[in-house]
């Protein structure tokens, strides 16, 4: 197609989204009553509250003031407030917000236009300078999408075609705008090496790295070019600091905003994110790490079950899966939907990921199939809540219904592992969160027609 | 989730022989003798199950006898002889074996012939892999049957081939005997891309049905050529020149008379339209618009036409054309009175339909009922072969699944699934989970 031509067409689909966009019905009122004032304080009370940390409450009592909880316990032990909002939960399952440790969202629209992806700068395999946070869409239709079923945040991680594609950023699913939904920008750094990263199609027209040793051999480069980057830096400082009335001042090094991002991870003040599935990989990738003494998140291990023993020496946590990767040939059915259960049971710290943008909200049927493969039901509820909220370092703030914890809580009528479970009412921040989005306009749109 | 259109695979049947003869309606598929050594006992009876019937609802306790690979009774109990095994099933579910109509597995990647946009001469069973293992995950997932179809690159796509999942068996075992033949179809943005991208036509929507168009036209042209050869024999003109056999052609005749179960990949409201338009121009039917993402915004229009719809549980946003995909899709179009059916297009999502089913409990309150029967007796009604399978009903093929925990939840789990009444599968044994087949065989 001509370039004029593809411009036009393209200007032709924006028109057509944006008359899309246009025409949207008055929202449908989903929630049960009124939008409840963030000010004033609420309680959920008569649900059953699955705390996470203190076990399951029956008919208890959630306390929210300022968007935190303050009280938390059985109906006959908590008072609530003067002036409180009360939210009826009889009957309904009450649990704090789901994390998604690795998704996609606010990266892409629709996978197959190009203008509407930014989810990974592939022109080199190197660029720990790039942050989602500076692509991060906060208006993106499918977040509210994702939320429908209970995910309060979520990890946005670049796509995994470079080894270093990039720093991930921590999101919180509601807010007025991007700054209010990016908790923390550069929250961590994927290092993938499945050998998916290699550019080894053929001999004619293979770039480097053409091979896995040539991923490590680039990967040990960027790190020991940080450490010298590193040391030019203090060289300089001290230099400076010493010289005295009359020296010629030292020339500063040029900034190198590439080296630079490495920085922090060499430190051990943020982790990097090993993404690997085979077991020589993960040896290989997390070989690599030890090497330069990083703080290590294991990513995917799909098909790494031989060395699971070994793994767990190791004292990482996991993020694991996608458990629906299919297994090798040779192998039995469930070989990786087991992987959760079998890390679990060997002390493992486990959390469950979409890898995805568009399906975030079915994360929660992906930790209820592992349940149905060995996975303890209780770990599961963790692996999506407590777990992730200590692997990303905010678990004084999520991850369970605690007193001082931020007010994200989700009532449901019924299990947050099944697939037949509705989200009934969610809050973010204890603010009520209508459950509404695009294909809930669509559906009310075309319903009422 | 990744853009797809890549896969879409085929069917088999008697082609040699229907594609040479205008073998009557829905061409059988060939019969196979099947080795006696890979028949489990085949008279058994299944006591204390919870059984989703599909057809009349559930039977709590109930029992079912199965013998010479056909469901002989169901109910609270069964008379059955003494020799007959006994499975107790209880605290498990009984239901039919699901039914993919949409696959494109165990075709080794040939899914889509893209060097044409009409190539209704390709047979899928050509491309049939049957040694393929995503055959042993469908049906370690419950999946008895499956519609193996042409990918949608073209507007007029390869004939389907529908297997029984009988991993292990030979190819010809395979083979679903007696269904109809289905020939695939597609619209809208794949073969706009794949010819555009070629700078052929079609590059556009108008150019898609153009080709059709064009496609079933030389096909009329064709069949007046043979009538009026066929004629001036009858009458005893020596001048008359044999046309020459057109495969192409010829599929292309089958379908205008009839002869073809049609499946369209289609997306948009608007292209269902068109699409229905074309198949009255021409006087063909629609069986089922598979993807059909947006039936909800025109379902009278697919019920008045009796088409099914093969749809997505809640994918949506993979490309332009499932922009406006929304997961109460199915229940919507459920009540509007089209007959729908949850299918994989996925080596990875067929291995577990049922939880793609109970979705449409979640999105739109489907009941168990209508839930089991988009992944059973309506899949098999778009494939046709809803007479022998896809319910639990007396004469029926025993094709059955028995559950670990309740199968529409995210908790369901196949504990063993028999074909035609033997055990192809059992979640219990080691290895593979397979009792007449162990790797290297």
């Amino acid at each position: 197609m001509h370039r004029t031509a593809l411009r036009l067409l393209l200007i032709a689909l924006l028109v057509v989204s944006a008359g899309v966009a246009q025409q949207k019905t008055p929202a449908r009122k989903t929630a049960t009553a009124p939008a409840l004032d963030p000010h004033k304080p609420i309680v959920i009370t008569g649900g059953k509250l699955l705390t996470i940390t203190h076990g399951t409450i029956e008919n208890g009592t959630l306390v929210i003031e300022n968007g935190k909880i303050t009280a938390v316990g059985s109906a006959s032990s908590v008072t609530a407030p003067a002036g409180a909002q009360v939210i009826d939960a009889k009957g309904m399952t009450v649990y704090p917000g789901l994390i998604d440790s690795e998704s996609h969202l606010g990266l892409t629209e629709i996978s197959a236009e190009r203008n509407t992806n930014d989810l990974v700068e592939p022109s080199d395999e190197i660029m720990p300078q790039m942050q989602v946070a500076d692509a991060f869409h906060a208006e993106s239709a499918l977040i509210p999408v994702a939320r429908f079923n209970g995910i309060t945040n979520a990890i946005v991680a670049p796509d995994s075609r470079d080894t270093l594609p990039g720093q991930d950023a921590f999101i919180q699913l509601a807010g007025a705008d991007a700054s209010q939904m990016l908790l923390s920008r550069g929250v961590a750094m994927p290092l993938n090496f499945t050998g998916q990263q290699r550019r080894n199609e053929s001999f004619a027209t293979a770039q480097y790295p053409q091979t896995r040793m040539g991923m490590a051999a680039q990967l040990r480069q960027a790190f020991t070019d940080a450490q010298g980057y590193v040391v030019k830096w203090q060289e300089y400082e001290k230099k400076k600091a010493n010289a005295k009335p009359g020296d010629n001042l030292p020339n500063a090094p040029q900034h190198d905003l590439k080296l630079a991002a490495l920085i922090p991870y060499l430190d051990g003040k943020k982790p990097v994110i090993i993404k690997a599935e085979e077991p020589n990989d993960v040896e290989t990738a997390y070989a690599l790490a030890q090497e330069f003494k990083l703080k290590v998140i294991l990513n995917g291990l799909t098909h790494s079950q031989a060395i699971y023993d070994k793994i767990a020496k190791w004292n990482v946590p996991v993020i694991v899966g996608s458990i629906y990767d299919d297994p090798k040939p040779w192998q039995r059915y469930d070989t990786v939907y087991k992987m959760p259960g079998e890390l679990s049971k060997l002390g493992v710290k486990i959390a469950f990921a979409s890898f995805d943008a568009h399906q975030v909200r079915n994360l929660p049927y992906a930790a209820g199939f592992a349940v149905a493969f060995g996975l303890p039901y209780d770990e599961a509820l963790k692996a999506l809540t407590l777990y992730p909220a200590q692997i990303w370092g905010v678990d004084d703030q999520l991850g369970s219904l605690d007193v001082g914890k931020v007010a994200n809580v989700v009532m449901a009528n019924g299990d947050p592992l099944d697939v037949t479970t509705v989200v009934e009412r969610l809050l973010i921040q204890g603010r009520d969160i209508p459950l509404v989005n695009r294909q809930t306009e669509l559906r009310d749109r075309y319903t009422n027609r | 989730m990744t853009f797809r259109f890549a896969r879409r695979a085929g069917r088999l049947g008697l082609r040699s022989l229907c594609a040479f003869v205008f073998v009557g309606a829905l061409c059988a598929q060939q019969s196979v003798s099947y080795s006696a050594s890979h028949r489990g006992k085949n008279e058994f009876v299944i006591k204390n199950a919870t059984i989703l019937t599909v057809t009349h609802g559930r039977i709590e306790n109930g029992s079912l006898y199965v013998k010479n690979g056909k469901i002989v009774a169901y109910g609270a109990t069964v008379s059955a002889p003494s020799t007959a095994d006994v499975i107790d099933a209880e605290g498990k579910y009984v239901t039919p074996g699901i039914i993919d109509p949409h696959s494109h597995m165990a075709l080794d990647g040939d899914v889509n012939e893209a060097t044409s946009p009409v190539v209704p001469q390709m047979l899928m069973k050509d491309a049939f892999d049957y040694n393929d293992k995503a055959i042993y995950r469908a049906l370690a997932g419950g999946v008895t049957s499956s519609l193996l179809l042409h990918g949608s690159a073209d507007m007029i796509g390869g004939q389907a081939v529908v297997i029984k999942n009988k991993y292990g068996l030979d190819r010809d075992q395979m083979l679903f005997f007696g269904a109809p033949i289905s020939i695939k179809f597609a619209s809208g943005e794949n073969p706009k891309r794949v010819f555009g991208d070629r700078k052929q036509m079609p590059s556009t929507r108008m150019g898609n049905f153009a080709v059709m168009r064009e496609a079933f036209t030389q096909a009329k042209d064709y069949e007046h050529q043979w009538d009026e050869y066929n004629d001036k024999v009858k009458r005893g003109d020596k001048s008359a020149t044999r046309p020459k056999k057109d495969l192409k052609l010829e599929a292309l005749v089958d379908v205008l008379h009839g002869k073809m179960l049609v499946q369209i990949h289609c997306y948009r409201a608007d292209e269902f339209l068109t699409e229905i338009a074309m198949a009255n121009e021409f006087g063909y039917k629609i069986r089922a618009f598979h993807h059909a993402l947006e039936a909800y915004k025109v379902p009278e229009a697919l019920a008045q036409n009796n088409i099914a719809i093969a749809t997505f549980a809640d994918w949506w946003g993979y490309k332009y054309e499932a922009w406006d995909a929304i997961p109460w899709n199915a229940v919507m179009a459920m009540r509007a009175g089209v007959r729908v059916a949850i299918k994989s297009d996925s080596d990875d999502y067929m291995r577990r339909l049922n939880q793609e089913a109970a979705k449409t409990m979640r999105y739109g309150g489907a009941t168990e009922e209508e839930a089991m029967t988009m992944i059973t007796l309506n899949p098999a009604w778009i494939i046709g072969i809803e007479d022998k399978t896809g319910s639990i009903d007396i004469g029926k093929d025993a094709d059955l699944v028995l559950w670990d925990g309740y199968p529409l939840s995210s908790y369901g789990v196949p504990h063993k699934v028999w074909i035609d009444g033997d055990l192809y599968f059992d979640r219990s044994l080691p290895g593979l989970g397979m009792p007449n087949f162990q790797e290297g065989q």
